[in-house]
């Protein structure tokens, strides 16, 4: 089941017919996005609800573009992300490292406790939160949407994982060969842990693009705003646009999916070496 | 080698480095707010106006003209939220986390909390002043924005009260009668029951069950018609589960349970956003709501309440633009400046009742053209006449939020035919009498 | 909590990096000290982001405290006013009603989907990123998705049983109905999760021990049962857990459609004590209700990790 054997071009598959289905089906939410974000404002108000749009227009996209400032979010979000997914890499493939091989006090308990943060629910810390960076001074600037994105315990346990999954043989060489922790690790381990990095970076990445109610109550600054700020916007006013409203959500979700689909094989290849399994 | 150890060792501290400048910075305390008035030094002044859409970029635009008329001043203005119901988490948050606004919209049932906190600033000896004009306000916006009798919160912002709209569309198409002024109840439910076609998903009313203000204040005109009350007195206890409560309650819950004419909206908007797109026929609503009808291009009429035994009153939640103290003497002085410039007679024509609301002061009131306005917005004549059925207020002490939210469920729940009324309000008034103790 | 060290490779415990002392010795100073240069920065910023408003959470679930006036200490009488809150255990029961729903589907559904997805036919590509597409859709946009899919009057579902001359649902307004629809966009959004997972472990089910039980006449299902699912075991394990921690704190979802109606049907315990804190503002509640949660969830994680080590499972 692992490899299947070579397959018969000529004959399609039976498997065909349950993944189709399977894909239109989970194609099907998404694809309702679309097709309003393309249609008239007074179409998706109607009854009967048409299946298709009237007539296919834009006016939706030119509301967004012309109206809201979905560049400044979109510009906002793509800061946010960047230093979230750049920080989760740097601190935790350091983390990960430190605490699947090195031996100092305190070590187990450390991660003990760094695991028994993803216990807590995050609304459980959210207004102590909100005073502890309301004295830093972090509040109402894109500082309150970052900060709880520099380092993540997903990412910590992601790379120890995928750390402990690597031969000792590799490191213990190095060590014979004279080099010390750092070396060790900048040489000899972390160039293999790029697919590793690779699945770190996809989920901090979506997490820090689709955060929603920490900025939410964050984040007063309309220039501060994230993509998913402004949408939730669009919500609040007395007669929902709904080709507005699935416009913005297109524009949100579909720099993911592209990179994801660039991402894609990637993506799951590093799933067979991060670990996970035990 | 030594350079990838040079480059993590750079990295690293690099970062630490800039995590310390960040405490440091944020350690460094707010400077002291100034305690004499500079009436030419520069102030920036925080609003959160609760607006969206046409509203936000009206009042963006006053500010930028308060702006230039007064160039030390700066006005940081926005939403404040992504909804204006959610302003009061977000003042809430605020205030623990020392991160208001100089100057909020406020829904008026909030106004006895806002006072409780102990944040607000207090603007008597502003409106003592006659170019002020506090008087020409109407009693019930001076009322909320004195919420306790003591502190004067800041200026009403919005009054309004609520009528009967009703969908010329949906009406025509039933061959039922449009609403008149002498309407019943009882006429009221069989016209929604006529005009109700489920399979047709259309409806005679609509209703809130979201459990929020909107549910409860709806309530409120039944209650007093019937002869009811909502709190006693001295407002220390619930007085809305008398039988005027009850027989109100009754009468809805028929209409939802049995003759299920009532669309039952788990949110606060979309039994509007129904009406206007011709799927609900009846709805009661204020004076916001005949700006976005005229948008969608809906058909639509407007008359008084239906009354009992001839009595058409309604209920009105006038709103207010809170101010903030920060312990700021500039820009307390300047917060308020704005918000009185904002309502005065002048801005209250520009804004205001652009916008389709009712005029906030009587001499804007005189000025204002109601034939003009009625032409712009159909029924606005109807809104400013009924203010005269605006007999009793909206109570404003610090416990209401809680009644408002005990009550709301209990109609919630009833219209969805859980429980009884009787029972409900029995029990809503318990809780309410908890809160209010408090 | 086993040793990982590069000591685990089986051999006798001994210096394995140039500056670490003999066996048993202390560590040196220098060790601990480059040990912790290693881990501090992510955990400095995790703990103090967590832990230090936990702790500052769990004093406040002793106190009443609206946000703005002074806190006032009322023991532990949050806790017992919980245990008699009938709103609170609506929530609970919902949040169970939620886990049982969500996550033996999403298990199942992953490791057939996983199953589905683990072969090179064409398309192959198409069909795995179909699955995955609903998993980078936010929560703000799978709610806004959800309520227009779902609208009794707008939505395609209901214009699909009209059509179709089935009778029509209230969905997302019905409090039979509301749950059962959060759940089906739930799975939706995050089956991609568990379904990746599997299809790496598949992948790594050696492809000989396969093979030798096809030739040994083993049929498809044999080969599963007897080979393919015990090397699934401590994905499983894995994958359960994290899919319970996720139910359990199921909260955007219901902020983005339903905030928590109809009728309460759909407050998660999360929801219960986010609307106590932010709407009620009993923060003090509020915090009592999250350590319930916290309590509740630690005891289900251990008890489940404890099990599987004791069969000889290893996931953490």
């Amino acid at each position: 089941m692992a490899i299947a054997a070579p397959a018969k071009r000529r004959r399609m598959s039976p498997w065909h017919f349950v993944l189709f289905p399977l894909a239109v089906l989970f194609l099907v939410p998404f694809a309702q996005m679309l097709l309003a974000s393309f249609s008239p404002a007074k179409d998706l108000v109607t009854f009967p609800p048409p299946f298709f749009p009237s007539h296919f227009t834009v006016d939706g996209f030119v509301k967004l573009f012309t109206t809201t400032d979905i560049m400044l979010w979109l510009r906002n979000t793509v800061l946010v992300s960047t230093a979230a997914v750049l920080s989760n890499i740097v601190l935790c493939s350091l983390a990960g490292y430190g605490f699947a091989r090195l031996r100092f006090a305190g070590r187990n308990f450390g991660f003990f406790l760094v695991l028994a943060t993803i216990m807590i629910p995050t609304q459980l810390l959210m207004i102590p939160t909100y005073i502890l960076f309301a004295k830093l001074g972090l509040l109402n600037g894109l500082g309150a949407a970052i900060v709880p994105w520099l380092s993540t315990a997903f990412g910590i346990f992601l790379m120890r994982q995928f750390f402990l999954s690597l031969p000792v043989e590799l490191e213990e060489a190095g060590a014979i060969d004279g080099c010390n922790r750092w070396q060790i690790f900048f040489r000899i381990v972390l160039p293999l842990a790029r697919p590793a990095i690779a699945t770190l970076a996809i989920f901090t990445l979506l997490g820090a693009w689709n955060d929603l109610v920490w900025p939410l109550i964050a984040i007063n600054n309309t220039q501060a705003f994230t993509l998913q700020l402004g949408i939730a916007n669009f919500q609040g006013a007395h007669l929902t646009d709904w080709s507005l409203v699935m416009a913005g959500n297109v524009i949100a979700t579909l720099p993911l999916i592209m990179f994801f689909l660039f991402a894609q094989r990637q993506f799951i290849a590093t799933m067979t070496f991060s670990g996970l399994k035990g | 080698m030594s350079s990838h150890r040079r480059h993590a060792l750079h990295v690293f501290g690099a970062l630490s480095g800039s995590a310390l400048l960040v405490v440091l910075a944020g350690c460094s305390g707010s400077p002291q707010g100034a305690t004499s008035l500079e009436p030419d030094a520069k102030v920036t002044i925080e609003v959160w106006s609760g607006q969206s859409d046409e509203a936000e970029t009206l009042i963006e635009g006053l500010a930028d003209e308060f702006e230039k008329d007064h160039p030390n001043v700066t006005i940081d203005i926005s939403p404040g939220a992504s909804s204006t119901d959610d302003l009061l988490q977000k003042l809430s948050a605020g205030f623990a986390g020392n991160q208001y606004p100089d100057m909020s919209y406020a829904y008026g049932s909030w106004a006895g909390q806002l006072e409780a906190s102990g944040r607000t600033l207090d603007i008597r000896d502003e409106i003592s002043k006659p170019e002020v004009k506090w008087d020409e306000f109407t009693a019930a916006a001076r009322g909320t924005a004195q919420p306790t009798g003591n502190k004067v919160i800041g200026f009403p912002a919005v009054v309004d009260n609520v009528g009967l709209y009703y969908n010329k569309t949906i009406f025509d198409k039933a061959g039922v009668a449009y609403p008149t002024d002498d309407w019943t109840w009882d006429d009221f439910r069989a016209a929604a029951k006529q005009l109700t076609d489920s399979a047709n998903h259309i409806y005679g009313y609509g209703y809130s069950v979201s459990g929020s203000e909107e549910t409860t204040w709806q309530f409120w005109p039944h209650l007093w018609q019937n002869g009811g009350a909502i709190l006693n007195d001295d407002a220390t206890k619930s007085e809305f589960n008398s039988q005027a409560g009850v027989d109100a309650l009754t009468f809805l819950r028929d209409m939802a349970v049995e003759d299920k004419s009532i669309y039952l909206d788990q949110t606060d908007e979309k039994f509007a956003e129904l009406f206007a797109s011709d799927r609900i026929a009846m709805m009661t609503s204020g004076p916001w709501q005949l700006s976005p009808l005229k948008t969608a291009g809906t058909s639509y009429g407007v008359v008084v309440l239906p009354g009992t035994n001839g009595d058409h009153q309604t209920v009105s939640g006038p709103d207010v633009w809170a101010l903030f103290d920060h312990k700021d003497v500039n820009r307390a002085y300047w917060a308020t400046q704005f918000a009185e410039w904002l309502t005065s007679a002048a801005q209250d024509e520009r804004f205001n009742v652009a916008l389709g609301n009712l005029p906030l002061r009587s001499s804007s009131a005189a000025s204002v053209s109601v034939e003009t306005q009625s032409a712009e917005f159909p029924g606005y004549d109807v809104f400013v006449a009924n203010a005269a059925n605006v007999r009793q207020t909206r109570p404003t002490s610090a416990g209401y939020a809680a009644l408002s939210v005990a009550i709301g469920d209990a109609i919630s729940a009833v219209l969805q035919g859980e429980g009884d009324p009787k029972t409900s309000l029995d029990d809503a008034a318990a809780t309410a009498d908890a809160a209010l103790a408090k | 909590m086993v040793d990982t060290t590069l000591r685990e490779a089986g051999r006798a415990p001994g210096p394995m990096t140039p500056d670490a002392p003999g066996p048993g010795k202390r560590r040196g100073l220098r060790s601990n000290l480059s040990g912790w240069a290693f881990v501090a920065p992510a955990t400095a910023i995790i703990l103090g982001l967590s832990i230090f408003p936990a702790m500052w959470a769990f004093v406040l679930s002793f106190q009443d405290w609206d946000g703005f006036s002074p806190a006032t200490w009322v023991g532990t009488d949050n806790y017992a006013n919980l245990i008699s809150d009938a709103n609170f255990w609506n929530a609970v029961k919902n949040t169970v009603v939620y886990t049982l729903m969500f996550v033996p589907t999403s298990v199942g559904l992953g490791l057939l989907l996983a199953v589905a997805l683990n072969r090179r036919i064409r398309f192959i590509g198409f069909y795995r990123t179909a699955i995955f597409v609903p998993f980078v859709v936010s929560a703000a946009s799978t709610g806004v998705i959800s309520n227009y899919l779902f609208s009794p009057q707008f939505g395609l579902v209901n214009n699909v049983l009209r059509v179709l001359h089935l009778p029509q649902q209230g969905w997302l307004d019905d409090p039979h109905q509301a749950m059962v629809v959060v759940v089906i966009m739930s799975l939706w959004g995050s089956v991609a999760f568990t379904t990746v997972i599997y299809l790496a472990a598949l992948q790594d089910v050696p492809a000989e021990l396969l093979e030798a039980a096809r030739m040994d006449g083993a049929s498809a299902w044999q080969s599963f049962r007897a080979i393919v699912w015990p090397q699934l075991a401590p994905v499983t394990v894995f994958v359960v857990i994290w899919q319970t921690i996720e139910a359990i704190q199921l909260f955007d979802l219901v902020y983005t459609t339903t905030r928590g109606g109809p009728l309460n049907a759909t407050t998660t315990i999360v929801y219960f004590l986010y609307d106590k804190a932010f709407h009620s503002l009993e923060f003090g509640y509020g915090s009592a209700a999250a350590y319930v949660l916290f309590a509740v969830t630690m005891v289900i994680t251990i008890g489940v990790v404890v099990y599987s080590r004791r069969r000889g499972q290893e996931a953490f």
